[in-house]
């Protein structure tokens, strides 16, 4: 399958800040929605601002439409629309005057889906976008993302400052947008409820190492998570651990395939797992 | 391009808006009263206050994160730093349009401002150098030491651009003598030199931004 967007151990190295990005690699295929997770810090936003050219990536590449992106690529950018977590425009501004910096800008600037986006999205036109609300602030950075009919969306916890209705309807519009086979989006976000929601396939990240990265199916249909007695525990095959946490009177046990864990450990009980519990595990867990 | 100006322009007109009804009432005094130093000051003040204001105002743009989400939009760095640099020059032309209209208008009212008509030509040399010496230097700063120091930054390029004017002309003097024709060989030594500054501190800004992180 052809990707959208491809990264190939990618590192970046912030010394002062003692943290490294080591080798992030994992693609996006056209038509899907990747969910990336990581706690705070993990390495989500610099690993988008590799992907932007925001931030200088120490080696490593990324492939957007199968090129890699240099300054002087702006037909590239393009069919890029980005949405960063908080105010992305200044607050000076009236959704109009947005409108007019990016239909000077970009060269596809649709003025009337954007009017039609403000419409349904219900935010004032002429209202400085300081007097938003955080969601509105949003909802308008969605708005202005989607309205020169881009390819490819990157959102950096888009979701985060909206309600649960408006996530809904987000989410939608998300699903909407990739119902284009050309279309696809990564969505950075803490709220990983939505990323089951929508995404297709879902990265893990932490402490700037890629964990893992697997399709939503896979993760409902076939990750499990194993509720083991200490003795249990310490019969299980090590090649059946992903990772696991000790708790009070159980130990978690992530594996790839519950049913098959089912079959051979008959006395376990084994349960479907959520991404938050999968991030959980994989952040706090041990390994093997 | 065009969407860059526009941003620029908004960055800086709220802050412009306030200086421009000030230069207003200030310019109907000054026409007013009849007085040669308070011309020369409004005239220089014109001038450079213009220009600062837009300088002091693109740290607006990093309160938000637009001075990040720029870098995302399908415009080259070194178009944005163009965009900069070709504002500044907007607002010191209309920072000179007010000084010339103010000073037409004293003149036309109350006759020649100055002891010799020739010296209006110094006035505006003297302020459009100033304006962009201190653009050629504050631009690279700016982007070099980011936009939480860009007060200090724009306040050293001031004085920078005052001093190496003044250094300029205390030169000039050192080996012509005075008259029309030095006033006028003055000017146009001040004005192309400051453009030249200007025109070289155009790549190392871009130079300056193309290694930058947001």
């Amino acid at each position: 399958m052809e990707n959208i967007l491809e990264l190939q151990q990618i590192c970046k190295t912030f010394p002062k800040l003692d943290f490294i990005l080591d080798k992030i690699s994992f693609s996006l295929p056209y038509g899907a929605i990747l969910g990336f997770v990581g706690e705070n810090g993990a390495g989500k936003t610099t690993t988008i601002g590799c992907i932007l050219n925001t931030v200088r990536k120490d080696s490593g590449m990324v492939k957007l439409f199968g090129k890699e992106m240099q300054d002087i690529d702006t037909d590239i950018r393009e069919k890029i629309g980005v949405v960063y977590d908080g105010d992305n425009f200044p607050g000076y501004w009236t959704a109009e005057q947005l409108s007019q910096v990016m239909e000077g800008i970009y060269t596809q600037w649709d003025h009337a889906l954007f009017q039609k986006y403000l419409e349904d999205f219900h935010l004032p036109v002429k209202q400085k976008i300081k007097n938003y609300s955080r969601g509105m602030t949003m909802k308008l950075a969605i708005a202005a993302a989607l309205s020169h009919h881009p390819q490819l969306l990157i959102l950096d916890e888009a979701t985060s400052g909206l309600d649960p209705v408006m996530r809904d309807e987000m989410l939608d519009v998300f699903l909407e947008f990739v119902q284009e086979e050309s279309h696809s989006i990564l969505l950075s976000s803490h709220i990983t409820s939505d990323l089951e929601k929508v995404a297709d396939y879902i990265t893990f990240i932490h402490n700037g190492k890629l964990i893992m990265t697997v399709s939503k199916n896979d993760l409902v249909y076939h990750y499990a998570v194993m509720r083991c007695k200490e003795s249990q525990f310490l019969a299980l095959d090590p090649d059946d651990i992903i990772t696991y946490r000790k708790r009070d009177y159980q130990i978690d046990v992530l594996v790839a395939d519950g049913k098959e864990a089912q079959r051979k450990y008959k006395d376990v009980v084994v349960d479907h797992v959520s991404v938050d519990e999968i991030m959980l595990l994989l952040v706090k867990g041990e390994r093997v | 391009m065009k969407g860059l100006l526009k941003n620029n322009f908004l960055t800086v007109y709220a802050n412009a808006k306030v200086f421009s009804i000030f230069m207003f009432l200030l310019g109907i005094f000054v026409v007013a009263v009849v007085s040669q130093p308070l011309l020369i000051g409004y005239g220089l003040l014109c001038m450079v206050g213009f220009s600062v204001n837009a300088s002091v105002s693109m740290k607006k743009e990093f309160v938000s994160k637009w001075g990040k989400y720029k870098l995302t939009l399908p415009v080259k760095r070194a178009a944005i730093v163009k965009s900069h640099f070709i504002s500044h020059l907007i607002w010191l032309l209309v920072g000179a349009l007010y000084a010339g209209i103010v000073i037409s208008l004293s003149w036309a009212l109350h006759g020649c401002p100055y002891d010799n008509s020739i010296d209006v030509v110094s006035i505006f040399a003297l302020g459009i150098s100033v304006s962009i010496f201190m653009g050629a230097f504050f631009f690279p700063l700016f982007y070099l030491g980011g936009e939480e120091r860009s007060d200090i930054f724009l306040l050293i390029s001031l004085v920078c651009g005052i001093a190496v004017v003044l250094g300029i002309i205390s030169v000039l003097n050192l080996y012509l003598t005075p008259g029309v024709i030095t006033i006028l060989v003055s000017a146009a030594i001040l004005i192309v030199c400051s453009l030249l500054m200007f025109a070289l501190s155009y790549p190392l800004t871009v130079g300056i931004y193309h290694n930058k992180e947001y």
